[in-house]
Formats: structure tokens, sequence, C-alpha cells
């Protein structure tokens, strides 16, 4: 094979994988295929690999380490052992209590659904260049794109690729990585990135005049729509002016230690409402500036509460127990009230219905209230919820402005005749 | 008989190199099974593991399709080369050549991270070629003396 032909055939090959890329960036086909193979077959490896582990590993720890002083304390204290394995059994019964209640304790509502995932593997074989880790499970049993990661201390991540039993979720410290983020005490919106493994977040976009703090914990928004609202993320380790840019630079560590996670909990959307609760103690006096007819949120607001008075708003899940529900004051805890699902924006002052732009005004929260309560009719999705006893305001979602998060929280009805509603989106 | 097990040993070969892989993050344990095959010309199996192997390894990471591709295709083209200059079978063609393969590590990865639109870490992708380059020999070694070990029963 002389030169023109090696060359002719390298030209022809280069010419191929260039078209197969291009095709494969379109479709994903490729993608999808090597997916559902490689992470099966890593899985199904991996797998049974770990339980062999387990199992080996306690074999050890009972029968082989200390195996002697095991003997002796059956042989001279048995009696005493026989109480003592008793009360050993009660303990890991209580720790093992505790630490689910932890799991389960978790900041989010029965909108998202935790399922426990094993982790099988960090980064596997020369492609993954991403700060990942393999997962248990796949796109058939809890794992989508998409699904966000936590432990009971926080935010891990969220799944970047599935197959039907296994997933890669890709970290919070991968540089690609992006969770909108705000302070727990400050309530500064802003963006948290990742960069690199073993090295501290950074959070962007923290306005000058924002109060964070060292040592403030971070939680997630749900500005972005793709993490529930209040979860743990970070804690903040410095703040200070930006040398470079008009924002302060904020550096943070995960909560998660995420070099030795072992199990983690997916979080499911699981499409029902969130449980209303009902207030506790009189409401809230609200004190405000009245809401002139001219400010445009007026007119919108007006217009969000029209469709809701002429149809009422259907259940989405036709097993939902009640897509409309009253709800007197969400949790602090609770969803954004304004939360963005499946590209959609439910925002404060704008009704999702409407069509209008998501911007908050002013005036907007006032004369929801005064509406509401004027014709004790439910408002649709997007009306403002108003906080629960030592609730936080929260920023508003979508393009929300900077400083939106410290506008006046509406506040709910003040008669109780005429409970709020509020409505899932898809 | 003797397909059933060929295909048995590469499966186990896969297994295994795949529990490494779990231990090493970046480490590709599969590319020295392919030096194996290429070695003995057995293009029978290449036929069907290659693609096994790309899927595998594209499956398992987790940039766009395409990189193990070129990785694989680096491969087989400095193998090709170094053939015309040594025999294969020695052990210090496939200590240059992981050398070799070692820089075409970094170099793929340099050459696919704008393509991709990935950020290219000069350090963490300096750390994992230098690991390929040493560990791919050894990986070698121990794979030929296992083929030899299976090798009698395959005659009988």
């Amino acid at each position: 094979m002389n030169l023109r032909r090696i060359l002719i055939l390298a030209g022809v090959l280069l010419i191929l994988f260039l078209g197969m890329y291009s095709w494969n960036q379109r479709t994903h086909a490729l993608d999808d295929l090597a997916a559902s193979v490689g992470l099966e077959v890593g899985g199904a490896v991996l797998g049974p690999l770990r339980a062999v582990q387990d199992v080996a590993s306690g074999f050890w720890d009972r029968y082989f380490d200390l195996v002697d002083v095991r003997e002796e304390n059956l042989r001279l204290k048995a009696r005493v052992d026989e109480l003592e394995s008793r009360l050993l059994a009660s303990g890991e019964d209580l720790a093992e209590l505790r630490r689910l209640r932890e799991l389960v304790q978790l900041p989010v509502d029965v909108s998202w659904r935790p399922l426990g995932a094993r982790v099988l593997a960090g980064r596997l074989g020369p492609n993954a260049v991403l700060d990942s880790i393999t997962i248990s499970r796949g796109y058939a049993t809890g794992g989508r794109p998409g699904t966000p990661l936590v432990t009971h201390l926080g935010l891990v991540g969220r799944v970047l690729k599935a197959s039907p039993h296994a997933s890669t979720a890709l970290l919070i410290t991968d540089p690609g990585s992006r969770v909108a983020v705000f302070g727990q005490e400050s309530r500064a919106p802003g963006i948290l990135m990742g960069k690199g493994k073993g090295r501290e977040l950074e959070v962007n976009f923290v306005q000058r005049d924002a109060s964070v703090k060292d040592g403030e914990v971070l939680v997630t928004s749900g500005l972005d729509g793709k993490y529930p609202k209040g979860l743990p993320v970070a804690r903040v380790v410095s703040v200070a002016p930006s040398d470079y840019t008009q924002f302060m630079a904020v550096s943070a560590v995960p909560l998660v230690d995420l070099q030795h996670l072992e199990e983690v909990l997916l979080l499911e959307p699981s499409g029902i409402a969130p449980p209303p609760e009902e207030p506790e103690g009189p409401p809230p006096v609200f004190v405000g500036p009245p809401a002139p007819e001219s400010l445009p949120g007026r007119a919108r607001t007006d217009v969000a509460r029209a469709p809701a008075q002429r149809a009422p708003a259907q259940p989405l899940d036709p097993q939902a127990p009640a897509v409309a529900q009253p709800d007197a004051a969400p949790r602090a805890s609770a969803p954004a009230p304004a939360r963005q699902r499946g590209g959609e924006t439910a925002t404060p002052g704008a009704g999702a219905d409407s069509g209008q732009a998501p911007e908050t005004v002013p005036g907007a929260s006032a004369t929801v209230r005064t509406s509401r309560e004027r014709t004790g009719a439910p408002v649709s999705a997007g009306a403002t919820p108003a906080p629960g006893p030592g609730a936080q305001p929260a920023p508003a979602a979508g393009n929300a402005r900077p400083g939106a998060s410290s506008l006046p929280p509406a506040p709910p009805a003040s008669d109780g005749t005429a409970p709020r509603y509020r409505v899932v989106l898809p | 008989m003797k397909i059933l097990r060929t295909v048995g040993w590469w499966l186990c070969f896969l297994a295994v190199g795949v529990c490494i892989q779990a231990l090493a993050p970046g480490l590709d344990v599969l590319a020295v099974g392919l030096i194996i095959l290429l070695q003995e010309r057995d293009y029978r199996n290449i036929l069907w593991l290659v693609p096994l192997f790309v899927l595998v390894q594209e499956g398992m990471g987790t940039r766009p399709f395409g990189a193990v591709i070129v990785w694989y295709a680096s491969i087989i083209v400095l193998f090709r080369l170094g053939r015309w200059l040594f025999q294969v079978e020695n052990f210090v063609f496939v200590f240059l050549l992981s050398a070799c393969l070692g820089a075409a590590y970094y170099g793929v990865t340099w050459l696919m991270a704008p393509l991709q639109n990935l950020g290219f870490n000069v350090e963490d992708t300096l750390d994992k070629a230098l690991l390929q380059a040493i560990f791919m020999p050894f990986a070698w070694r121990l794979l030929v003396a296992a083929r030899q070990m299976n090798a009698p029963e395959e005659e009988e």
C-alpha cells in the first residue's frame, strides 16, 4: 500500500468519522446506545462486585478479626454478652432509626419522592472526564437524566446520562455544574459553580450589597427548575468584593463529602401537590405602599385572576389527591411558591396562564391580596402565597431581578374565609 | 466449544477490566486487550470486540460519543507503524508503544476537548496519560501470560 492510498484511506476515514460525529450530535443515537450498553455492563459487573465486597468484609469482621477475643468473651462472659448483645441490637436499631429519620427529614415535600441508590464507582474509563459517579439506578428504576441526587447532608448533583439500570451523575464540583442558590440567612441569590475535584466551589452573580457571611449555608433556590428549593448545598468560606467584576467573590465548600459517597437519594418528581398547612396564629398585618392603578402589576393580576374565576383548575394527574388545594401557608422549607417546572414559570405577581412576562412589581402582591379578599375567589398559579411563621421571603423565579427578594411578601387571607389555591404546573 | 471458550475468556477480561477501571479513574484497561488482539491477528474477534469495547467505554464515560473511536484508532495506527520496525511480541516494543500511547492519550483528550465543548485540565490529563503509559506494559505481560495458560487447552 503506497503513501497515496494511505492518505486517501485516512481522508475517507476522517470524513466518515466527522459525519458520524455530526450525525450523533444531532440525534444522540450513538450516545444513547453507548449509555445503554456501557452503563448496563458497568452496573452488571460492579453491582455484584460491591455485594461480594460487603459480604467479604462482613465475614472478615465477624470471624477473623479479633476472633480470639470474641471467643474468650463468649466463654467468660456469656451472660454479660447476651445482655450486651441485646443492648447493641437496640443501639443499632436506634442508630439505624436515627439515620433513616435524617434521610427522610430532607427539606423536600411530597412533590419529590426520594429513592435510594448505591454508588457503584467514581469515574469509569478513559472517556470519563467529568467529575461524576456511577449509581445503581437507571431510567427504568427512577434515575432519569436530570434527577437530583442528595444525601441527608445536602445536594450531591444530578443524573447526567442513564441506562435502564445504572446511570452516571454529575457532581456539583464539576466545572460544568451550575446550581441556583441563595444564602440561608441573607437570602442573597447566586449561581454556584464547580471548579473541579477537590477545589472550592464558586458563587457567581452575588450582588455587592448582599450580606453574605462566612459560614453561611447556601441552599437551592429552585429558580433553575432543576432542584427542589431549600436543599442545603454548600457552606461559604470566603466573601470579598471581586477585583474583576461588579459582583462579590464568594467561595464555598460542599456540605457533602463527595469523595466518600456510598449511598445517595434520588429525588424523583412525584407529581403530587405539596400538602396544605393551616396557619398558626393570626395572620400578620400587611403594611405596604398602596397599589396605584397605573402600575402594570395591577393589570397583570387582574388578568391572572380572571381565568381562575372562569374555570377551576383541573387535576393533571387523575390519581393526585387534590390539585387545587387550600393553601394556608407554605412551610419555610416547602418548594418555592414560584417554581419553574418543565420550562414554565410561575411568578409572584404574574399568572402563569396569563402569558405575561415573569416580573415582580412592588404593588402587585398587595393587589393580589386586596382583590382576593375583596372577591374571595381562588387565585390560580402564580398568586403569591404568604410565608408561614418564620418563613423567609423568597426571591422571584425566572428572570428575577436583583433585589427582588427584599419585596414585602403577600399576607395570607385575613379572615380565613378566602382560602388560597395552588396549582401544580406540569 | 473453542468459540465459547474464547468468548468467555474475553467476557471475563471485560469484567475484570471494568473492575480495575472502577479502581483507577481514567485508566483504559480494555486497550491492552486490543493490543493482544492485534498481536494475535485475531481479526474475527476484533470485529465484535472493538465495537463492544467502544460502546462500553463511551457508555461509562461522560463525554459525547466519538473520543474512544479516535483513541482506539490511534492505538491501531501506532501498532501498525511499530510493526514495521519491531517484533510485536517483544516487551520493548510494547514499552515503546505504551509511551507513544501515553502521548496519544494526551493528544486525543486535547483534540476532543474543544470539539466537545469541554474544559481541558492539563495536569489531570498528564496524570492519566502517565498512568496509562505505565500500566500498559505490565498489564500486557500479565495478559500474555494468561493467554499462554489458556492456549494449551485450546490446542487440545
